[in-house]
C-alpha cells in the first residue's frame, strides 16, 4: 500500500490505539502492545506499511531523544556527579562482561572473529526506551534497582560514541572511511589534531549553553506570556541540540540528555516537561510500532532454530551478567532479578549500530536481517520476563519498604505541591522548609520565580491551571496539594480538576472569605483557610486584652470564636447551597446577620459544641 | 472487655522508645477507644462539653502517660481541670463518673531503686500521682491498679517484650 506520510502515520497510530489497551487488559506493558501493533500492520500480517517502517523508525528516534531529554531534566547536575562512581562501576562492568560473554557465544557458533566482536558490541546495549518507559510506568525511578538500571543505561548511551567511532577502523574498505567522513559541517572548521576531542568540546559547549544561554532565552520567551511560544521554544531547544550533536557526529540522545541535565535546575523544568511529554509519548509509540513492523519474519521462518536460540542465549548471557553485578553491588535478590530481566534485551541502538556496520561491509545483508530479528525478539521477550518476575518471583521476596525518612524520625516526607507563591503561599512554604519538609512550588510570575530561585527556593515557572504542568510537577504521586493562588476562581478550577482526576490527593486551599469557604465546603474540601478569619480573630483577642481581659481568657475566647465560626460556616453551607451558585451582596449580608444572631445565643459552649470529630477543623 | 477509654498523653512522643511499643497492647482489644490527647488538642484548647458528653459512655478509663519532672504531663492535668466538675462532688450533685473504674499506666526514666524512701529521690512514684489518685477517689472511681514502667529510656527488645506481656496482663484485670 503506497500512502502519503499522513496515511502512514494514521496506520501507525491506529495500531497503537487498538493494541495497547488490549495489551493492558492482558497485563502487558504498553511497550509490548506497541510492538504487537507493529507486527500486526507489518509486511507479514496486514502489509500496511510497505517499506516505510524503517524510515519512520529513523524519524521516530526523535522520541528516544526526547525521552533522554526528559530523563536529563529529572537529574540535577550535582546528583549526576554524586552517582558518577555508580555509572562507571555498574556501566563499565556490564558492558565489558556482556561483550565478553556474547563474543564467546557467537565465536563458538562459527562467526568470524571480527563479526563476533562487532555483534557483541552492538548486543551489549540495552533498550533505553523500553527500560525507561517501564521505570516510569511502575514508578521505580527512586528505587535502588531503578537508579542502577538508569546508571547502566546512561553509561551505554555514552559508550555508543566511541563504538561508532571505532567501527570504521575495523572496516578496511575505502568506502567505509569515506562513509565515516560524511557531513561534518562544523568539524571541518576545526584543525585536524583537535577532531578526536570533539566529544569533550561538544559536552563543554552544551554545558556553557545550558548555563548561560538556555535559561535566559526561556525567560525571555516566558515574559511574552504566550504558552504556545514556550512549547515552541522547548521543541526548538531539544531538536536544535540533537541536530547540533548530529552535525558533529555525536549521539543526539546524549546531547539531549546533557541539555536536560543543564536545565534540571532551572525554573522551567516542569514547564518544559509538560511541553515535551506529549510529543515524546507519541514519537516513542511510533518508534515501538516501527520496531514491530521491521521484524523480518521470512528470516525467522527460514532459520527459526538459530534465530530463537540466539535470542535466548543473548538474553541469558546478559541476564546472568546483570544478576551477578547486582549481587556484587550488594543488592537483594528482588533488585538483582529486576536488573537482570529489565536490561537483558538488546536495545534500539543495536539497530543503528548494526545498520551502520552493514553499510561499512562489516556484516553481510543476510546476517544483518538475522541480527535485526534477534534484537526485535529480545525486545519482545524482556517485558514478558518482568511480568513473570512480578507474578511469580515477587511472592517469594519479602517486600522491604524503604520509606524516605528524613532525620526527624517519625515525620514522613509526603510529596507536597504548592501552587502560588505570593505573600500567602510563601509563608506556608517557608514554615514547611524551616522544618525540613520539601515541596514543589509552582508560580506564574517569571520575575518572582527568578528572585525566589536566587534565594535558594525550589520554585518552578508555569501556569498551574494547565493540567499538563500539574502532571509534570508530579500530581500523580503527590499526597498534598496546597492551593494559595490569589484568584479564588483559579483555586476553584484546580479543586474541581484535581478532585475529579486525582481523588486521593488531599487539598489544602486558601479562601478569601466566607463566601469562598461555602463554595469549597460544597466541593467537599475539608482543609479551608480563610484569610479573613485568623488574623482578624488575633486582632480582636488583642483588643480584648487591651480592654483588661486576662490574656489567657482572651486567647481562649478567640479560639472558641474560631471554632464556632467554622462550625457555623459548615452548617450554613450545607443548609443554603442546595441550588445557589453565587450570592448577591444582600444575601451575604443576610448570612452575616444570621451569624451574628447565632453568636449572641450560642457562645455558651453546650449550645454549639457538636460531637463531630472534626469540629475543630 | 468493659467499654474502655484510653487517655494517652505524651508531650514528646516522637522521642519515645518504650511507649511506642507498649501502645501496641491496645491494638487487638475490642471495645477500646484510644485517644492521643496531644494530637487531639495540640493548642491546649480543650472542649469540656464535648469531653463530658463522651466520657459518660465508658465504664473504664485508662490514664496512660510518662512522668516528666515528677508530675503529670500538663495537657493531661489541664484535661482533668477542664472536664472534671466540682459540682459533681457537692452534696446533691449527680456524678457522671461515679461507679466507673480506672487504671493508671505510667513510665519513668529513673531506675526503680531511685524511687524508694532510701533512694535518690526519696519518693515513690505513687506519691507523685497523689493528686490524680485523690481526684479519682472523690469522684467515686475505683482505681484498679497503678502499673509502673521503670528505666523507660533504655530498655532493649527483650525487656520490652517482657513489659509488653506484663501490661497485657494488667489490661485483663476485671
Amino acid at each position: 500500500m503506497q500512502g502519503s506520510i499522513a496515511m502512514t502515520i494514521l496506520i501507525f497510530l491506529g495500531a497503537a490505539i487498538i493494541m495497547v489497551p488490549l495489551g493492558k487488559k492482558l497485563g502487558l506493558s504498553s511497550v509490548i502492545g506497541y510492538i504487537l501493533g507493529g507486527i500486526l500492520i507489518g509486511p507479514f500480517c496486514l502489509q500496511l506499511t510497505g517499506r516505510d517502517a524503517e524510515d519512520i523508525m529513523h524519524a521516530s528516534e526523535l522520541g528516544v531523544i526526547m525521552l533522554l531529554f526528559l530523563v536529563g531534566l529529572e537529574l540535577e547536575p550535582q546528583k549526576l556527579w554524586q552517582i558518577r562512581k555508580r555509572i562507571l562501576g555498574l556501566g563499565l562492568s556490564q558492558m565489558l562482561l556482556s561483550i565478553v560473554g556474547i563474543f564467546m557465544v557467537f565465536y563458538i557458533a562459527g562467526f568470524g572473529l571480527k563479526t563476533s566482536f562487532i555483534i557483541s558490541l552492538c548486543f551489549a546495549m540495552s533498550s533505553t526506551a523500553i527500560v525507561l518507559q517501564t521505570l516510569k510506568e511502575k514508578n521505580l525511578f527512586r528505587t535502588v534497582s531503578g537508579e542502577s538500571s538508569f546508571s547502566i543505561l546512561l553509561f551505554q548511551d555514552i559508550a555508543v560514541i566511541p563504538i561508532l567511532a571505532l567501527l570504521p577502523f575495523l572496516s578496511k574498505s575505502k568506502r567505509a572511511l569515506e562513509q565515516a567522513d560524511h557531513e561534518k559541517i562544523l568539524l571541518q572548521y576545526l584543525p585536524e589534531w583537535l577532531q578526536p576531542f570533539t566529544v569533550i568540546f561538544a559536552v563543554l559547549a552544551l554545558i556553557l549553553l545550558g548555563r548561560y544561554i538556555f535559561t535566559p532565552f526561556l525567560r525571555f520567551v516566558s515574559r511574552s506570556g504566550l504558552n504556545e511560544l514556550l512549547t515552541a521554544a522547548s521543541l526548538f531547544l531539544v531538536i536544535g541540540v540533537s541536530e547540533l550533536m548530529i552535525s558533529v557526529d555525536l549521539s543526539p540522545a546524549l546531547g539531549a540528555f546533557i541539555a536536560g541535565v543543564m536545565l534540571a535546575n532551572s525554573e522551567f523544568r516542569h514547564e518544559l516537561e509538560s511541553a515535551i511529554d506529549p510529543f515524546k509519548g507519541l514519537l516513542l509509540a511510533v518508534f515501538f510500532v516501527s520496531v514491530g513492523a521491521t521484524i523480518n519474519f521470512d528470516i525467522i521462518v527460514s532459520k527459526p532454530f538459530f534465530i530463537f536460540s540466539a535470542a535466548f542465549i543473548v538474553l541469558a548471557v546478559k541476564a546472568v551478567v546483570l544478576f551477578g553485578i547486582g549481587k556484587y553491588y550488594k543488592m537483594n535478590n528482588e533488585q538483582s532479578f529486576f536488573l537482570a530481566f529489565a536490561l537483558s534485551q538488546v536495545g534500539e541502538f543495536a539497530f543503528v549500530l548494526v545498520n551502520f556496520a552493514a553499510s561499512l561491509y562489516l556484516i553481510d545483508y543476510q546476517a544483518n536481517s538475522e541480527l535485526m530479528a534477534i534484537v526485535a525478539i529480545t525486545m519482545c521477550i524482556s517485558p514478558l520476563l518482568l511480568i513473570f518476575k512480578e507474578k511469580v518471583l515477587d511472592k517469594r521476596f519479602i517486600k522491604q519498604k524503604n520509606e524516605e525518612n528524613i532525620e526527624l524520625g517519625i515525620i514522613k516526607q509526603r510529596k507536597v505541591i504548592i501552587v502560588g507563591f505570593g505573600f500567602f503561599g510563601s509563608t506556608v512554604g517557608r514554615l514547611l522548609k524551616a522544618n525540613g519538609i520539601r515541596s514543589t512550588v509552582l508560580d506564574n510570575d517569571p520575575d518572582r520565580v527568578a528572585l525566589l530561585r536566587s534565594n535558594g527556593f525550589n520554585v518552578y515557572y508555569g501556569d498551574a491551571t494547565k493540567p499538563a504542568l500539574l502532571r509534570s510537577a508530579g500530581i500523580e504521586e503527590a499526597e498534598l496539594l496546597v492551593l494559595c493562588l490569589d484568584d479564588p476562581e483559579k483555586n476553584k478550577f484546580l479543586v474541581d480538576y484535581v478532585k475529579e482526576n486525582y481523588p486521593d490527593v488531599k487539598i489544602f486551599v486558601r479562601a478569601k472569605n466566607r463566601l469562598d469557604a461555602y463554595d469549597f465546603l460544597n466541593k467537599n474540601v475539608n482543609h479551608i483557610y480563610r484569610e479573613t478569619l485568623g488574623t482578624a480573630v488575633d486582632m480582636a483577642v488583642d483588643i480584648l486584652q487591651e480592654n483588661g481581659m486576662r490574656k489567657y481568657t482572651a486567647r481562649r475566647m478567640g479560639k472558641r470564636f474560631m471554632l464556632i465560626d467554622k462550625a457555623m460556616t459548615k452548617r450554613l453551607a450545607k443548609e443554603k447551597d442546595k441550588d445557589m451558585i453565587t450570592f448577591t451582596l444582600r444575601e451575604s449580608l443576610e448570612r452575616e446577620a444570621e451569624l451574628l444572631a447565632l453568636d449572641s445565643i450560642s457562645f455558651e459552649e453546650n449550645h454549639w459544641s457538636g460531637d463531630e470529630d472534626d469540629d475543630d477543623k | 472487655m468493659k467499654k474502655t477509654l484510653v487517655l494517652f498523653a505524651h508531650p514528646y512522643f516522637e522521642h519515645s522508645t518504650t511507649n511506642v511499643r507498649l501502645l501496641e497492647c491496645y491494638d487487638d482489644l475490642d471495645n477500646v477507644t484510644f485517644r492521643d490527647l496531644y494530637e487531639d488538642y495540640p493548642d491546649f484548647h480543650i472542649q469540656p462539653f464535648r469531653e463530658r458528653k463522651r466520657i459518660v459512655e465508658y465504664e473504664r478509663i485508662i490514664f496512660h502517660f510518662p512522668i516528666i519532672w515528677f508530675g503529670l504531663p500538663p495537657l493531661l492535668k489541664l484535661w482533668i481541670d477542664e472536664v472534671f466538675d466540682m459540682r459533681w462532688v457537692s452534696e446533691n450533685g449527680i456524678n457522671i463518673l461515679s461507679g466507673k473504674d480506672a487504671l493508671i499506666i505510667t513510665s519513668v526514666g529513673g531506675r526503680e531503686a531511685n524511687y524508694t524512701k532510701e533512694g535518690k529521690y526519696e519518693t515513690e512514684v505513687e506519691e507523685l500521682l497523689s493528686g490524680l489518685k485523690v481526684s479519682l477517689k472523690v469522684n467515686n472511681i475505683d482505681l484498679k491498679k497503678i502499673h509502673i514502667i521503670y528505666n523507660a529510656d533504655n530498655l532493649n527488645h527483650e525487656q520490652l517484650d517482657v513489659l509488653s506481656d506484663e501490661l497485657s496482663q494488667t489490661l485483663k484485670i476485671k
